[in-house]
């Protein structure tokens, strides 16, 4: 546990000092935005944006996740400190562990900022549903689930040849169902509809067993793909 | 070796023959699927029809087999993995990537079939039906996993990350498949006809085509492995000879002269 939180104060210590990998994220978020404003721009008073709105608002996510998650391993891989890590005496899994934690840490700081921006942008004049809060629960579930699958693959794809691309090609589609989940929850909260009824807590079940299975694999996987 | 091609020419033509008698049957045995009702009764071919007939439906019986290979398959490659993962023999490996290779093979020919039955029944090329989103997210994880092969220059390095995401893939499948039926859509549900039991005029063809396909894929398999075995032993070849001396070699081709 110790050496868990050595690991993770290492890493948001990093973060804190450089704040390299929130910026990026924060500024790739908005211009997700800008493009999305360009796009709404174009369409007639009839269009119901409420309709598209988390499906937006989760490929502002999805994409943003992409460029921290890519970051992750960054400092390890130029500084050569990957090999300190795995030599120090410690379960391989921790650093999965703390790698997971920090990631999900900074994604949900970034949401923090972007989602905020993302309702001001579009949904001022929409009629949002009183319950557009609990939107939170999908945005945490999807976000367990993206970092837990994507910090698993940013190892592998770190040091790779076109490591970028890579782990977009990777990550995109073993997300998918949580993606198709997190969408449907989301935009029930946004709608308004009866939440009960239309099995609300029943997709956001199933997205928590997908994070659960998903990381148990993540977990278990891990100390193959850095044990040497 | 040469034995082993006898065998190998044996099973691609039983492969052969089961399909060739799979399509057969399907035209000339198989009887036709009843669809939706008409509006009045007509007669075809002499005999009174009140229900549409399904002709497309005689894809079922090549589109499904090779559908169900390209899943064994893929369950197979995640099998090897998982061995190679535990024993960490390279042999495991490649087993592993030829059988996503065969799944390969077989997942475009499902999609490239199914594309046509959906244009032909639905009326539009692709609609993000459970069904097809399930088998399309597939389709990107068997190509991602080629792409993660071609992108990793250490061999050992390579055949580990391409075990744990095959092993990733293996696992996600099920739950995409599951989830996708589960989650709300503003599409309305296909209706099948409830009525799915099998006559045996129906099954002969589908098991005939079934067995056909998986020896078609054992042969592609094995012919595929032969193909990367002989590519790892010219490998070594190649590189004991340039470990040879000049001499060494000269005394050689004496030798083999």
């Amino acid at each position: 546990m110790r050496q868990f939180f050595a690991l993770l104060k290492k890493d948001l210590l990093l973060e804190a000092r450089s704040k390299s990998m929130v910026a990026s994220m924060t500024i790739y978020a908005v211009l997700v935005l800008v493009v999305y404003g360009a796009t709404i721009s174009q369409t007639s008073d009839s269009f119901n944006i409420q309709q598209v709105a988390p499906g937006l608002l989760w490929a502002l996510i999805v994409f943003t996740s992409l460029i921290g998650l890519n970051k992750t391993f960054e400092h390890e891989h130029e500084e050569g400190a990957m090999v300190a890590l795995l030599l120090s005496p410690m379960q391989k899994s921790l650093i999965f562990l703390s790698k997971f934690t920090a990631n999900l840490l900074f994604l949900l700081l970034v949401e923090l900022i972007a989602v905020p921006e993302f309702f001001f942008f579009f949904l001022q004049t929409a009629q949002v549903s009183g319950q557009s809060f609990l939107l939170v629960l999908p945005l945490l579930l999807g976000s367990i689930g993206i970092s837990g699958v994507g910090t698993l693959l940013a190892t592998i794809t770190q040091g790779a040849k076109s490591s970028n691309i890579l782990l977009t090609i990777l990550l995109v589609p073993l997300i998918f169902p949580l993606l198709l989940l997190c969408v449907s929850t989301t935009s029930m909260a946004l709608l308004g509809s009866n939440l009960l009824d239309a099995g609300f807590y029943r997709l956001l079940g199933m997205a928590a067993t997908y994070d659960l299975i998903m990381l148990a694999a993540a977990y278990g996987l891990y100390e193959f793909v850095v044990s040497p | 070796m040469i034995k082993s091609k006898h065998r190998l020419i044996t099973l691609l033509v039983l492969a052969a023959i089961l399909i060739i008698a799979d399509v057969v049957l399907t035209f000339f045995f198989a009887p036709l699927v009843k669809g939706a009702g008409l509006s009045e009764p007509v007669v075809i071919a002499g005999q009174l029809v009140e229900n549409r007939l399904l002709f497309s439906q005689k894809i079922f019986y090549l589109h499904v087999p090779v559908a169900i290979v390209s899943f064994a398959a893929l369950g197979v490659a995640a099998m090897f993995s998982l061995r190679y993962l535990l024993d960490r023999d390279h042999a495991w490996d490649m087993k592993a990537a030829t059988a996503a290779e065969v799944s390969l093979v077989f997942v475009l020919a499902t999609m490239a079939s199914g594309i046509f039955w959906t244009r032909f029944e639905w009326g539009v090329w692709w609609v993000w039906e459970p069904r097809l989103t399930t088998y399309f997210i597939l389709t990107l994880l068997v190509l991602a996993y080629f792409v993660l092969r071609t992108n990793i220059d250490d061999e050992t390095k390579k055949a580990r990350y391409a075990a744990v995401f095959s092993i990733l893939a293996f696992i996600d499948v099920p739950i995409s498949f599951f989830i996708t039926r589960l989650v709300p859509s503003s599409i309305h549900p296909v209706i099948f006809t409830s009525n799915s039991g099998l006559s045996t005029s129906m099954l002969i063809p589908f098991l005939l085509g079934l067995i056909g396909m998986m020896l078609l894929g054992i042969v592609i398999y094995q012919v595929r492995f032969a193909l990367h075995s002989s590519k790892l032993r010219l490998e070594s070849i190649k590189l004991r000879y340039e470990a040879l001396s000049k001499k060494e070699k000269l005394a050689r081709i004496k030798e083999l002269d």
